[in-house]
């Protein structure tokens, strides 16, 4: 029997609607004269708010020129006047544009704007009928929101100039457009009910058919009826209650430099403001203290109105940190400096300490934060990816306690749909429906704003809520602050549920490796940093004089570049070139700081005797490692003490090799042990010299290349996903392992691969009187979609990886048993991973690497990735890889492998710092990291900053009595003189600078 | 003269379109006719004719020849669904 499907040709009634409420936006202008003297400079973007200006000058500019150019910023300037029949009006500026503009007439702000805005009111700003415009506009080929359909299409480098006019509107037509904006959004939302949303079609079209499109006669008399038939119809309930919360999310660099976000920033600040004086009841949150810094040095008047609406309430200053970090791979006394220079600006300039975290778009969130939060005066955390992005597990709660890795806990908001929303009813509908903690956590935070490049909420959004109380399916909406929003409905709820752990998030999880430089550099100089801060800080306990704006200036570059887009390598490639720059920068000013203190003896900066070995630079060295001649050596020096370096004493015939069956093959035995080092450079045995352990697994390798397609898809610098493992790729031997040097102390093997693109060579460098066996890769990358990893299977039962989190460790599952587990496939560390079990284990300490891959029996870690988008050339180039394999007794704890760790990261430093002696026998007994040393930032107090990273108690003996410090260095109580230290406890305190 | 427009490209335009988060590079120049490939977001744009006429001004007004270009577009996999 033949089957004829029915397919409807004809207009629905629902599609006679939508056309028409199309129409209605044609009725908005009501007059409109066209701004024809009108000028043009192209311009680039060299430096913040810098320019070089291109050639051509200034030229007129016409309705239907292309203007702008790639990487362009334009300056336009134009002049009219009102006309007369404008007169006691409401005018506006109009124009179209996908560019993002600053609009200045007569040399005041007067708005901005964007693909998502097009006119400005100028009345209240404006005393006189003459118009003097001047515009900064800036394009971006990706508009700041892909989200918003309307602009998508008209994204790229050059534009048509669509004329500017000076217009009036219809009121009563915009008036209706935003009731019909809101309604039709209901009537097409699923998360209505089907009922309501066919009443809605019906009546609305109802209303339209009063209106003429020609004349806009019936504008009034439909709004009536809207107003009595669906407004006033209470029939249909909805329920929920909504906190609205408006915010734009600002990526400081993304698919724009740094110096592009100063004029982001500035254009999504003017908006808010203007969009404050129109509707009183308008809150807005901003982050990130950068932003205000650079709103304060570039637009100085802008950030004198930001000041006053902030003292009016309007404007908040929310997330209490210098930028929105990444939480995973930036170390603990970073994300502290993060708190440290937010806060202290934040008080500077408006008197307010803020006590929430504010961190919408990161890639999931150490659990080292809570702590550092709580002792940075933060009791609020908000950060929504977790709801929105997981992959695999649905976050089981919105509104909750944090526990973090020490016991601190904060109040917690995993919002439950996108930071990022424009406050349609169906968004908030959702928002509700998503909410899990309906029952204990209060309201639910709906954020509304556009967002990524700034922008922020517009005027219709406000319409929005200034009509969901006359409807009644809507949940019950509040528009409010972000601090009051936490307050209201976090504080002191004992309802809440307590989330005990990291907050990982399942996906992003090849930002842990993604753009390895940036990594490398970043732990470098949080270690530079701290030996160059403790050495100013030594000298000026002495009364030297201490460079407090230097070390701080190359503090705020470093955490600049922490940004959640930067350093987990996810933007264009410009924006790695400006880091990178930024990073040789630092490092340049911290060596000529260190110059300052430079000595002839060694000084070993680690709070415990420093006797493991150590590679010292000395160009008559005989080994060569990173490209860099020195020789290696036990210095055996105390904590925080200086003193001589001096070669191993070496031994003769302490390695022995022959050749296996395998071809290629070797067999190693040095003093210590028996080493089976296959020709791919992987260690397939690996035995004590007396027999008592083998530390590889059978049918298993240590140190093993493997090269895989990984092909994540549309986020690419973002991910790693599961499929990485479907295709190995071959990594062809071009010279198997060798041995290439060998002294009295060390020696090393080498083997070399080539894919058709790339150079890979591994350094197996093995000691005559360590088990310590260092790997060094030297790679000329140049790979497309492919994950390098090297892996570890060690002869060890366990079912817990132990991870290094910067202040403590963390244990994590190896089993995959639940789909919780199976997620945490790919997870971070900082300086070392370990598996043990019960008297022994192996541990891998890095010097910049993050990524570890949790796999079947083995672990690995991630060494390059080759990703293409945003930056096509992302990690392309030559590396310089190592990190230490060490098999030990015990478990990690009773191996020491964090001082281990520590001491691979940390160099020696030519200098010779004198500290009471008192003072570095309490410091060096305490067992405790000496994190930070500093003078604080009111020059009062010697700042001195320890962490317990083992998880055990300690007990601090102080020489002489110190205050208690938070992490913004406000002294509290009476000095003491000892502390009792709990697991992986971060103190600070201060001792008073006479 | 060959190396001078791929140098031009190479140093001058490609830095401004990366900065927009697009890629170009040179591919060839036979006589008068340039072949530029274009990566990135530049894969993508719907508007990509307008940014090729103005790479062709850019060599007539600072090396003062007219070049014909032939724009390579090459997205990668996640956006080729053609």
């Amino acid at each position: 029997m033949a089957h004829v499907k029915v397919v409807r040709r004809s207009m629905r009634p629902e599609e006679w609607t939508d056309l028409r409420f199309g129409w209605l936006r044609r009725g908005i202008v009501e007059e409109k004269e066209e701004i024809t003297e009108l000028t043009i400079l192209d311009a680039r973007q060299i430096s913040e708010n810098e320019y070089e200006y291109l050639d051509g000058g200034e030229r007129p500019l016409k309705n239907g020129d292309l203007y702008f150019t790639p990487d362009g910023t334009a300056f336009i300037k134009g002049h009219a006047v009102i006309p007369p029949a404008f007169k006691g009006r409401d005018v506006y500026f109009f124009l179209k544009t996908a560019a993002e503009m600053i609009v200045k007439i007569n040399g005041k702000f007067v708005g901005g704007i964007d693909p998502n805005r097009d006119r400005v009111l100028l009345n209240p700003y404006i005393d006189r009928d003459e118009l003097f415009i001047e515009i900064e506009a800036y394009n971006r080929s990706k508009p700041d929101d892909e989200r918003n359909d309307a602009v998508i299409g008209k994204r790229g480098c050059r534009q048509i100039f669509e004329g500017a006019y000076l217009c009036t509107i219809r009121e009563n037509v915009q008036s209706l457009i935003y009731d019909y904006t809101l309604l039709m959004d209901v009537a097409h939302s699923e998360y209505f009910h089907e009922d309501y949303r066919k009443f809605l079609f019906s009546e609305l079209s109802r209303g339209l058919d009063k209106i003429d499109f020609d004349t806009w006669e019936g504008v009034d008399e439909a709004a009536a009826y809207i107003q009595k038939h669906i407004f006033e119809n209470t029939d249909f309930k909805g329920s929920g209650d909504v906190a609205l919360v408006g915010h734009s999310h600002l990526d400081i660099a993304y698919y724009w430099r740094r110096i592009h976000a100063v004029q982001k920033n500035a254009r999504t600040v003017l908006i808010q403001l203007r969009l404050m004086d129109k509707y009183p009841e308008f809150r807005y949150t901003h982050t990130q203290a950068y932003t205000y810094e650079t709103l304060e040095t570039y637009y100085p008047e802008l950030f004198a109105e930001l000041k006053e609406k902030v003292a009016s309430g309007q404007f908040e200053p929310v997330g209490a940190m210098y930028i929105e970090p990444d939480c995973n791979v930036p170390a603990a006394e970073s994300l502290i400096r993060q708190f440290l220079y937010g806060q202290h600006y934040f008080r500077e300039k408006f008197g307010q300490t803020v006590d929430n975290a504010w961190l919408p778009d990161v890639f999931g969130n150490s659990w080292i934060m809570p702590q550092i939060m709580k002792k940075s005066k933060v009791d609020y955390f908000v950060s929504n990816k977790m709801s929105t992005w997981n992959d695999t597990n649905r976050f089981p709660h919105n509104n909750f306690i944090w526990k973090g890795i020490d016991g601190s806990r904060v109040y917690a908001c995993v919002p439950p749909t996108h930071f990022i929303t424009w406050n349609m009813p169906s968004q908030i509908q959702e928002n509700w429906e998503a909410y899990q903690d309906k029952e204990t956590g209060g309201q639910t935070l709906s954020m509304y704003g556009y967002g990524d490049g700034g922008s922020g909420v517009t005027e219709e959004m406000l319409e929005m809520a200034r009509r969901f109380d006359k409807l009644s399916v809507m949940p019950k909406t509040e528009m409010t602050g972000g601090a009051d929003f936490l307050h209201k409905n976090l504080k002191d709820n004992k309802k809440l549920t307590v989330w005990d752990g990291e907050l990982y998030l399942e996906m992003h999880r090849g930002t842990f490796t993604t753009k390895a430089n940036l990594k490398k550099m970043n732990r470098l100089l949080e270690f530079k940093l701290r030996e160059a801060e403790m050495l100013c800080a030594f000298a000026a306990w002495r009364g030297a004089d201490y460079p407090a704006d230097e070390l701080r200036a190359c503090w705020k570059k470093l955490l600049l570049n922490q940004f959640h887009d930067i350093l987990p390598g996810s933007h264009i490639h410009p924006v790695y070139e400006d880091a990178m720059a930024d990073y040789m920068e630092i490092g340049r000013r911290l060596d000529a700081i260190l110059a300052k203190y430079a000595a002839d003896t060694w000084f070993n900066s680690l709070p415990f005797e420093r006797d493991m070995l150590t590679f010292i630079p000395d160009e008559n060295g005989p080994v060569v490692r990173e490209g860099v001649k020195g020789f290696w050596a036990r210095p055996h020096l105390p904590g925080l003490t200086a003193g001589g370096a001096e070669p191993l004493a070496g031994g003769d015939n302490w390695l022995s090799i022959s050749p296996l069956l395998h071809e290629g093959d070797l067999l190693i035995v040095t003093p210590l042990y028996r080493l089976c080092l296959h020709k791919d450079g992987s260690i397939s045995g690996w035995w004590e010299k007396d027999g008592s352990r083998q530390w590889v697994r059978d049918d298993h390798r240590l140190n093993k290349l493997h090269l895989w397609a990984d092909n994540p898809g549309m986020y690419d610098a973002w991910d790693i996903l599961p499929n990485y493992k479907d295709v190995e790729i071959d990594l062809p031997i071009k010279e198997k392992t060798r041995l290439t040097y060998q002294d009295g102390v060390s020696a090393e093997f080498t083997v070399d691969f080539a894919t058709e693109k790339s150079t890979w060579r591994m350094i197996v460098r093995l000691f005559r009187d360590s088990r310590e066996i260092e790997v060094e890769h030297i790679a000329d990358w140049q790979e497309k979609h492919r994950l390098m990893k090297v892996n570890f299977g060690p002869n060890i039962l366990t079912r817990e990886l132990i991870c290094d989190t910067s202040a403590g460790f963390v244990k994590r599952p190896l089993t995959k048993n639940t789909t919780w587990e199976q997620a945490r496939f790919e997870v971070c560390h900082h300086k070392w991973f370990d598996l043990s079990e019960t008297g022994a284990g192996v541990a891998v300490i890095n010097s910049g690497k993050y990524g570890v891959g949790i796999e079947d029996g083995e672990v690995s870690l991630s060494l390059l990735r080759s990703t293409i988008r945003p930056d096509i050339t992302s990690d392309m180039g030559r590396h310089h890889i190592k990190y230490l394999i060490v098999p030990h007794g015990g478990d990690a704890v009773q191996a020491g492998i964090n001082r281990l760790a520590f001491a691979y990261n940390v160099p020696l430093a030519k200098a010779a710092p004198a500290l009471p002696e008192a003072w570095r026998k309490a410091l060096c007994e305490s067992g405790l990291w000496l994190q930070s040393v500093k003078v604080s930032e009111d020059g009062k107090y010697l700042v001195l900053r320890m962490s317990e990273q083992d998880g055990r108690r300690a007990l601090v003996r102080f020489p002489q009595g110190v205050y208690a410090m938070n992490m913004l260095e406000d002294a509290d109580g009476e000095p003491f003189d000892a502390k009792y230290v709990s697991p992986f406890e971060i103190v600070t305190v201060g001792i008073p600078l006479l | 003269m060959k190396e001078t427009v791929k140098d031009y490209i190479e140093a001058v335009l490609s830095p401004r379109i990366q900065a927009d988060g697009g890629w170009v590079e040179f591919v060839s120049l036979e006589g008068e006719n340039l072949t530029l490939l274009f990566r990135g977001e530049c894969s993508k744009c719907l508007i990509l004719d307008r940014c090729v006429s103005w790479i062709a001004q850019k060599i007539r007004e600072d090396l003062g020849r007219d070049v014909r270009i032939t724009a390579v577009r090459k997205k990668p996999f996640f956006w080729d669904r053609a």
